[in-house]
């Protein structure tokens, strides 16, 4: 077994396919960097201060005034007054919500890319593990070997989760590295505050406890990972049914996009939260952040998460053992 | 080659396994902690440090109150507080740093709370100046109340605002003992409908017992807007007739601007 995930390793790194997705990370966490520069360096200038309890304050100002606004869909007043709340909260506490430093920025990265970027670049890798061995012809090769065709199929499933490990830490490593060159690596300590719950459009703070920013980013990071793997499935699973790697990555994409779409529009279709797509942001829950459709919980989302997980691994395992080869 | 790109593949192959059991654990962990975390029962809070100032002749307005204060009406986004600010910059040339903190449609009973709040506190201890617009709010609740004109009722909101007022003043100065405080008075948006005569009778006797409670604070500056728009409101009115339109925020700032001098900063 070691011998062919090696040998799946090996074929995955002379691909190149890693080091593209290493490329892509870093020019995106350059792009945000420079972005997230640009708007303290904005707010400061409004402000004319460096406080960032001042600038805090002045948020929620704001947030105060677009609340008085007649305007406004009960969805987004709702989410805004639990922000409110949140960052109120963060304001009377003395706790810097975005305390300026590489880990603050990793965790705004991570947290933000967990529903798209990150499952667009478990993509890569999964869409074509399978399907390319077809494309190339290589599949009869590797199946008139002397070993089990699921024994094949697990060795590149576990490449899979490899690969993805890998992934997910060098997006940390990239994010972390190349934004502390402009806001510096200090911040790994600050404390963080976790166990913001919502119900009903309220904000509860009963549960609220302070974290080691770096152990809220082992957890993020733990969830992320838990999303990448389980897309990083679907598309296996996709490659397995699909021969053409294009085709499989087209519906992996469709998939994706419409739940980002769907995400900010389900809140009135409540079966929505059965599809895998609308239940990605799974780092939100930490956050206190109000979930797309009322009811929603970790539990609920990890559950239908691992639903979707176990399904598609059974379908893959099954054709790809049953499947005519020729 | 092929041995070392063998060697290369092995080094990723464990450090991959070493990362997925670091990210597994990790997703454990947050479970478990989102489940189970022991809460602190609530987390203390600290109190913040004082502001500090870049250098000790800069200005620090603070603005207090609801639309007016926020700017509403005036397309350019300044409102008065914008344009006493631009005027203070232009004449003492220092470094001017303002924190407006004004909310549409704040009512005093709003701001009584508001002014209790850690930060808004500590941002009135750093403050030299203070402007407050409050009241319209409580007594027009966007027209109704002169519109059904019941001088009882109108009695039972004007003796709570006094209430607040009375409360947001004192605590003001229990933040800042030096700051001067501009409070501005209220205008009647309604001076030209029917009942005109009577509800500017109303909006006189509100002005009136306002003045009344912040000439008892110490520094505290009553500025009256009535006059400014008891001629020709038409005019300075935004097209809602009810806030003041860019002219209006510039009358008013006019009246308030030359009120703040610079020789407090020298105390």
């Amino acid at each position: 077994m070691a011998n062919l995930i090696q040998n799946e390793m090996m074929k995955l790194l002379a691909r190149k396919r890693i080091q593209v997705v290493g490329i892509i990370v870093a020019v995106l966490v350059l792009l945000f960097t420079y972005a997230q520069y640009k708007q303290v360096e904005e707010q400061r200038e409004k402000l004319g201060t460096t406080d960032w309890r001042a600038s805090l304050q002045q948020q929620i100002i704001d947030i105060q005034n677009r609340l008085g606004s007649s305007r406004m869909s009960d969805d987004w007043r709702e989410q805004l007054q639990v922000s409110l709340k949140q960052q109120q909260y963060y304001l009377d506490h003395n706790i810097n919500p975005t305390e300026p430093g590489a880990p603050s920025f990793v965790r705004m990265f991570v947290e933000n890319s967990s529903d798209l970027f990150i499952p667009l670049l478990v993509m890569i890798i999964a869409s074509d593990l399978v399907s390319s061995e077809h494309s190339l012809g290589s599949i009869k090769l590797l199946l008139t070997r002397p070993v089990k065709r699921w024994r094949i199929l697990l060795s590149k499933y576990i490449t899979l989760l490899l690969a993805i490990s890998a992934i997910i830490a060098m997006v940390g490593v990239l994010a972390y590295l190349l934004s502390g060159i402009v806001f510096g690596y200090k911040g790994l300590n600050t404390p963080v505050i976790t166990g913001f719950t919502v119900e009903g459009g309220n904000l509860d703070t009963s549960q609220v406890r302070l974290l080691a920013q770096w152990k809220f980013l082992l957890m993020d990071f733990g969830l992320v990972w838990f999303v990448a793997v389980v897309v990083g499935t679907l598309a296996f699973m996709l490659s397995v049914l699909i021969r053409s790697t294009a085709a499989g990555m087209g519906v992996t994409l469709a998939a994706l996009i419409s739940g980002a779409i769907l995400s900010n529009m389900v809140s009135s279709w409540e079966s929505a939260k059965y599809l895998f797509m609308v239940n990605l942001k799974l780092t939100n829950y930490l956050n206190g952040v109000a979930p797309p459709i009322e009811g929603m919980t970790l539990l609920s989302s990890m559950t239908v998460l691992f639903v979707w997980w176990a399904a598609a691994l059974v379908v893959s395992f099954v054709v790809f053992t049953k499947q005519d080869v020729y | 080659m092929i041995i070392l790109r063998r060697n290369t593949v092995k080094i990723v192959t464990i450090l991959s396994v070493i990362l997925g059991v670091l990210w597994l654990s990790g997703f454990g962990w947050a479970i478990q902690d989102y489940y189970s975390g022991n809460s602190m029962g609530g987390i203390e809070s600290k109190a913040a440090k004082p502001m500090q100032k870049k250098d000790k002749q800069e200005l620090t307005i603070v603005a207090l109150g609801d639309s007016l204060t926020r700017g509403t009406g005036d397309e350019t986004g300044k409102g008065y507080v914008g344009l006493v600010t631009d005027d203070i910059k232009k004449r003492f040339k220092n470094r001017v740093t303002l924190h407006n903190l004004g909310i549409n449609g704040q009512t005093s009973t709003e701001l009584q709370k508001q002014v209790k709040q850690n930060e808004v506190q500590r941002q009135l201890a750093s403050a030299d100046t203070i402007l407050i617009t409050i009241g319209g709010n409580d007594l027009f609740q966007g027209g109704q109340t002169l519109m059904d004109f019941d001088p009882n009722s109108i009695g039972k909101i004007q003796a709570e605002f006094i209430n607040n007022l009375t409360s947001i003043l004192t605590d003001i100065r229990k933040a800042n003992r030096n700051a001067t405080i501009f409070y501005l008075g209220l205008y009647n948006p309604f001076i030209e409908l029917e009942n005109g005569s009577d509800t500017s009778k109303v909006v006189r006797e509100w002005n009136d017992q306002s003045e009344r409670v912040s000439a008892a604070f110490p520094k505290t500056v009553f500025v009256p807007t009535f006059d400014i728009f008891q001629l020709s409101v038409n005019d300075y009115l935004y097209t809602d007739n009810f806030h003041p339109n860019k002219q209006g925020y510039q009358l008013i700032a006019e009246r308030v601007a030359p009120l703040i001098k610079w020789e407090e900063k020298q105390q």
